[in-house]
């Protein structure tokens, strides 16, 4: 398998009333497409912040981010053409746009992307679709849904730009062990069948024997764990 | 346009929260624009009547200085003044017979001045008609016979009041409309130049001395007798008295003319009144309202003679007319910055609530790869469209309630103008004459003690014009522009990964 993304050295450090925090210290990974790659720890170890420096929500203080063996650091232009074209984000608690239907909260990253209007449309329904979120619900306000439906709807939103990178923080946080299952499950898929790069950031056990790598972090630092895949 | 159309589909998800916002900048708006337009009334209504008051003045014997010499001429004695008219030469009899009147040469200067935009002269003068009847003045004559008392000398039932100016079209009664001409023409400048016999006689004289236009009358000249005394006058017009008189003490109308006034050319009059070379008065219309000081300048600098001359202008009438407006301006622009203080509170505390209510949305936006720019156009559509439908429904409300809340602020300001012009009325004099010289304080372009049509000016039409709309869109812009600030600043700071990381 082709490396895609390659951590080295990152460190991200926060200011805290009782001194500096070391949220990431010197992290260093690899994932490639077509598998998933799991980083278990508690709360509060750091894993939801490396999440965010790959997705390039935070800047690292210092380390590299290669995606194909390029660094993703640059302008502020470069950062969010890579998080249109090379991640989606599924998040913990869904953060679709309440006010807009499904369909809408899958299209309006490609709206943002300047994708015409039609093939949207027809993108979004495929994608929806294949998530299984039918017509009615494709149309049904976010507000409206169950939390299995919401994160499927995140998840078809995050594929909305066809992104080589899925980063799915806690996907299962919020849901019940069934429907968190199925979302593990879609999220397996997208690696295998459709050669995606996925990151899961967790403290869910159940979810290594998805993984075909995985890590634990604690205090910031990562190391190297037996997947279960 | 793809941010366009996102915003208006956000502006159309919220139709609660943007409702409410809607109204509350809705009365804002209303109040805003119903202030400007009162404020741009009022502002056109001084303009309208700065060009018809205020920028007048005249120049004519002062009171003090008339004063002076009734003081000094009661101080001799019969004998002394007989003596002295005895030895008098021609030219002392002029100056005794014009002390009152001001010399052509010193109005004609003063018309040089570049702000004068009209000038007219006039002279006013009591002269007798042989074959003709004043029957007011004889009945007032026989009354006093009657009565045991004698009339005053210069008075007969053959005695009119003559008035002369440049331009029988000019004279301040047809002028000010409160009488007009029904048959024949008025005499011209070039009657005037030169000094051809004519005069308009008054309808009721006309019709009781059986006189019609193209007939003439017989005048005499002041101080002569014989066949060199008699100027024959062709009459060319007539006219009619249309509005009654008013009474300077304030008892509404009393009388109308009996007819005893008659317009000849001004250096007719002068020839009549054995004067020639002085008026009783120039008077004059100046560019501007604004120019009027500058103008009691050159007069005091250059001809005021002592106190013998005075400089009179209706810029007192200025000031009372505009000053109900003038006072409506400020009080309609202090609520219109009440107004749009209070817009721009309301449009920045709701944004921020929007916003903050909002904060995850961005995140997301940003997370999912917008650009800062992009959000804020979102944002700047929901912020645009709010205000627009707001001020929308501000401008059809504010046009139906602008005049009533104008007529409500005249009302008061009006009250006070109207008291202290009775108060200012009443110290002018006690009994209602006629002419230029009737009182000191009376102008010549007020008419002959006819009611002034100044109040009329008072009137505030609140007119929705073009200018309105453009003052709208800029307080849309305004509003608009301050609205936006809110996300913009919110935008700009915001840090997606502190977002998106709250529960």
């Amino acid at each position: 398998m082709q490396d895609l993304l390659e951590v080295r050295d990152v460190s991200k450090t926060f200011k805290a009333k009782a001194g500096n925090v070391a949220a990431v210290d010197k992290v260093s990974l690899q994932a490639r497409k077509g598998e998933v790659t799991v980083i278990i720890g508690p709360s509060g170890s750091g894993k939801t912040t490396l999440l965010y420096i790959i997705g390039s929500l935070e800047s690292p203080d210092s380390g590299e981010i290669n995606v194909f063996g390029e660094d993703v650091a640059g302008s502020e232009i470069d950062l969010i053409n890579y998080r249109r074209q090379r991640i989606g984000f599924v998040f913990q608690f869904f953060n679709l746009i309440t006010a807009l239907t499904s369909l809408e909260n899958v299209t309006l990253p490609m709206d943002l992307a300047s994708v015409s209007p039609t093939e949207q449309r027809d993108r979004a329904v495929r994608l929806l679709e294949r998530m299984g979120i039918d017509g009615r619900l494709q149309k049904a306000r976010a507000n409206k849904m169950s939390g299995g439906e919401k994160q499927r709807v995140a998840i078809a939103r995050a594929l909305a730009n066809n992104p080589d990178i899925i980063l799915a923080d806690e996907p299962t946080g919020n849901l019940d062990s069934a429907t968190g299952k199925l979302v593990v499950d879609i999220l397996v898929r997208l690696a295998r069948e459709d050669g995606k790069c996925v990151i899961i950031v967790t403290h869910d056990e159940s979810i290594l024997d998805a993984a075909d790598w995985a890590y634990h972090m604690q205090d910031g630092k990562l190391e190297g764990i037996e997947a279960g895949a | 346009m793809r941010a366009l159309k996102r915003g208006f589909r956000n502006f159309r998800r919220h139709p609660v929260r943007n409702l409410v916002v809607i109204l509350l900048l809705f009365v804002c708006l209303t109040f805003s624009l119903s202030m400007l337009a009162v404020k741009l009334a009022s502002d056109s209504e001084i303009q309208q009547v700065k060009e018809s008051v205020g920028n007048y003045g005249e120049i004519k014997i002062s009171s003090d200085y008339q004063m002076q010499v009734f003081e000094a001429e009661r101080s001799q004695s019969e004998s002394q003044r007989t003596a002295q008219a005895r030895t008098m030469t021609t030219e002392q009899e002029l100056a005794q017979r014009a002390q009152f009147l001001v010399s052509e040469s010193t109005t004609d200067s003063f018309s040089q001045q570049p702000e004068v935009m009209t000038y007219d002269k006039v002279l006013e003068a009591r002269i007798s008609v042989d074959d003709l009847t004043n029957t007011e003045v004889q009945s007032l004559l026989s009354m006093q016979q009657r009565g045991g008392g004698t009339g005053p000398e210069a008075l007969s039932s053959n005695s009119f009041q003559f008035e002369g100016n440049t331009n029988g079209a000019s004279v301040s009664d047809f002028m000010v409309g409160s009488k007009q001409l029904v048959e024949g023409s008025f005499y011209t400048y070039q009657d005037y130049v030169k000094a051809n016999p004519v005069v308009l006689i008054e309808k009721n004289q006309a019709e009781t001395n059986d006189l019609s236009v193209g007939d003439s009358i017989t005048a005499l000249i002041s101080g002569k007798s014989g066949r060199d005394a008699e100027v024959e006058l062709k009459i060319i017009g007539i006219y009619e008295t249309v509005q009654a008189e008013q009474s300077q003490q304030g008892q509404g109308e009393t009388f109308n003319p009996a007819g005893n006034r008659l317009y000849a050319p001004l250096s007719v009059v002068q020839q009549l009144n054995a004067t020639p070379g002085y008026v009783q008065l120039g008077s004059y219309y100046f560019d501007s309202e604004d120019s009027v000081a500058s103008m009691q300048q050159v007069f005091d600098n250059e001809l005021a003679d002592g106190d013998k001359l005075q400089f009179a202008t209706d810029s007192s009438s200025f000031e009372t007319i505009s000053d109900p407006l003038t006072k409506v301006g400020k009080t309609s622009m202090i609520g219109l910055a009440g107004a749009l203080g209070a817009c721009a509170l309301i449009i920045l505390l709701a944004m921020a609530i929007i916003i903050g209510g909002r904060t995850r949305e961005l995140g997301v936006l940003k997370a999912i790869g917008a650009t800062n720019r992009q959000v804020m156009a979102q944002y700047a559509v929901e912020v645009i469209c709010i205000c627009l439908v707001a001020i929308i429904l501000a401008m059809g409300v504010s046009a139906l309630i602008s005049q009533k809340m104008g007529n409500w602020l005249m009302s008061g300001n009006t009250a006070t103008a109207s008291q202290s012009t009775t108060v200012s009325g009443t110290q002018q004099g006690q009994m209602p004459q006629m002419g230029p010289g009737a009182t000191n304080s009376q102008l010549y372009k007020e008419g002959s003690g006819f009611s002034s049509s100044s109040q009329a000016a008072l009137k505030l039409n609140v007119v929705y014009k073009g200018k309105l709309f453009l003052y709208g869109i800029l307080i849309l812009l305004f509003i608009g522009l301050l609205g936006m600030a809110v996300p913009v600043i919110w935008i700009t700071r915001l840090k997606p990964a502190r977002v998106l990381s709250i529960e």
